[in-house]
């Protein structure tokens, strides 16, 4: 069989189905690519060869018997490990859950799964999902394919990576205020945030539970819509009570034209502080590519979107707070020894099980929680969130999509930005959509489920090509990193 | 008003996250920084706005059968205490949870 990096999902699926090659061999080429590449790469945490293996018996079993294959049929995928899946650890990339295993599986896993996917493994992230670069991980850092002394953004690094390194086809991330959008601008891949509620969170450790939402990487837009009607076809889950249907099919408006789609620009953004020259340029290339195929720009305005920045650090560490209260060391994660009392073995266990991200999240939720606080802070970002939401909707009046970059700055090198609140600022233009509960692909060339598609996007291998020519890879990202 | 020393140790009890004295210094510069990052959500005029406290407008209760779930997906109770650091029986074991002093017993 061909490399699998020069494959589709669809093409895999095909593949599969026809006989072409079978599962077990795909699995195979995935795991041969993962040995050869993640050494450098460092995307997963664990690699789940023995399910990968099995799983893809399985499909091969199933076609012999004469049943009908899954759309994502023997289709190597990686999870961001947040994810449950039995069999596997899911520990956040926290010592906190250094050893847990999962004790379900999650439906955004399974029903990937059921499309006929084969686990390949979990990929790294920052720890409990709070950072834009992978490096608040407690295991390891995972590096930029392209640049290996660049971050792959965060907070899904490892799933962005493991897709632009061509180690599987597609992997799922999670999006709390830009964490699948960045690191797929990041590594030069697809990767979108859906409408909040279109795809389950069950079994998905929450950050931010008004926030969060699962999503795919691919290579292209196709296999990133492939996923999507995979997570969102079989209807709402009810083991989530904010899942809703999402009546969508991503496939079916992918080769429409763009032509006569008004597509929304902010100008105000478009000079927003930190936004850097190339990434400005880029997105300006973006929006010429689109004019020249007959779209129309429209400018619109966000009046309140210069306020996201503060209401989601109100309101994403509050939540954090509540959420990762249950880490008390009880029923599941790090339990300090020897301790006397339950308070003693909770602060000891919460001090020593969680990173210093993790802990500063959760303390600046606990004081805007606080009794006296909670009205100064928490009440009127929650008001600023509907100011917020109106503008999307004033400007979606005017306009079909809105054409945003998802980071000021192409892929930073480690350690760059060390100031956590400098870091937060690089989340400008993601999280006022994680506050209206907006949906958003990162690639500007197109939006599925919009009708929005550019020039078949090159098959990316940037392991191989960034060491041959690394500065080709690096203008690419710019051209290509909105 | 900057957040001192104290108010962090404080906030860092109620969290049930213990500091070390260096953490608590550089937990105390990070809280001022952060704080002063969401102050401009105070600066703002909100009079009559109405609060969002959840993306998806129009909710109402999803209410469940009130039947046990007997699908693959309910969580058994030898596998809801697998990962506890201590258990016994049926029951997740913890520290005393009033104090060790004989007189609280």
């Amino acid at each position: 069989m061909a490399n699998i990096d020069e494959l589709t999902a669809a093409q895999v699926a095909a593949g599969v189905a026809a006989g072409d090659f079978s599962a077990v061999e795909v699995a195979k080429a995935s795991l041969d690519a993962i040995s050869k590449r993640d050494g450098e790469v460092q995307a997963f945490l664990q690699v789940s060869a023995d399910l990968a293996l099995a799983a893809a018996e399985k499909t091969d079993q199933r076609r012999a018997a004469g049943e009908k294959l899954g759309p994502l049929a023997g289709v190597p995928v990686a999870f961001k490990d947040n994810m449950h899946l039995l069999g596997t650890r899911t520990t956040c990339a926290s010592k906190m859950l250094a050893n847990y295993e999962s004790e379900f599986t999650a439906t955004c896993v399974q029903r990937m799964l059921d499309a006929g996917a084969t686990p390949m493994g979990k990929a790294n992230m920052d720890e409990f999902a709070f950072g834009s670069s992978t490096e608040s991980s407690a295991f390891h850092r995972t590096n930029n394919p392209w640049d290996t002394e660049r971050v792959p953004g965060g907070s899904s690094g490892g799933s962005a990576a493991a897709v632009a390194a061509g180690e599987v086809t597609v992997a799922l991330g999670s999006d709390t205020g830009g964490s699948i959008r960045q690191p797929a601008s990041l590594c030069g891949v697809v990767g979108m945030k859906p409408t909040y509620g279109a795809v389950s969170r069950y079994g998905v450790v929450a950050f931010g539970s008004s926030l969060d939402q699962v999503g795919p990487f691919g290579r292209n837009v196709a296999d990133v819509a492939l996923a999507m009607n995979a997570l969102t076809g079989a209807g709402r889950d009810p083991y989530d009570s904010t899942s809703q249907d999402c009546p969508v099919d991503f496939l079916e408006h992918l080769e429409d034209p763009v032509e006569g789609r008004r597509v929304g620009v902010v100008p105000q953004l478009m000079e927003a502080e930190g936004l850097t020259p190339e990434m400005r340029r880029a997105i300006e290339g973006a929006c010429r590519m689109l004019t020249d195929q007959g779209a129309e720009l429209v400018e619109v305005e966000l009046p309140n979107i210069a306020s996201a920045i503060a209401a989601y650090y109100v309101i994403a560490p509050c939540e954090a707070f509540s959420n990762l209260a249950r880490f008390d060391g009880v029923r599941y994660g790090y339990q300090e020894p020897g301790c006397a009392t339950l308070a003693e073995q909770s602060s000891l266990s919460r001090a020593h099980g969680f990173g210093e991200e993790a802990k500063r999240r959760q303390m600046l939720g606990a004081y805007l929680l606080s009794s006296g606080v909670y009205d100064k802070y928490y009440y009127p970002a929650q008001q600023v969130r509907t100011l917020i939401t109106n503008d999307y909707k004033r400007a979606y009046e005017k306009c079909d999509v809105i054409v945003l970059p998802a980071s000021p700055r192409t892929a930073f090198r480690f350690g760059e930005i060390s100031d956590p609140t400098q870091m937060y600022a690089s989340d400008l233009f993601t999280i006022s959509n994680n506050i209206a509960g907006n949906d958003w692909a990162s690639r500007v060339r197109a939006a599925p489920g919009t009708g929005l598609q550019g020039p078949e996007p090159a098959h990316l291998r940037p392991c191989r090509r960034a060491r041959r020519r690394r500065h080709h890879a690096r203008a690419r990202l710019c051209r290509e990193g909105g | 008003m900057a957040l001192t020393k104290q108010d962090v140790a404080g906030i860092a009890d109620y969290a049930r996250i213990a500091l070390t004295p260096e953490e608590l210094d550089e937990m105390t510069t990070y809280m001022n920084n952060a704080v002063d990052l969401v102050e401009p959500i105070r600066e703002y005029d909100l009079e009559g706005v109405e609060p969002t406290f959840h993306p998806i407008g129009d909710l109402s209760n999803v209410m469940g059968e009130d039947v046990v779930d007997d699908s693959e997906r309910h969580l058994p109770i030898d596998v809801a205490l697998s990962n506890a650091g201590a258990s016994r029986d049926r029951y997740f074991r913890v520290p005393s949870i009033l104090g060790t002093d004989e007189g609280d017993r």
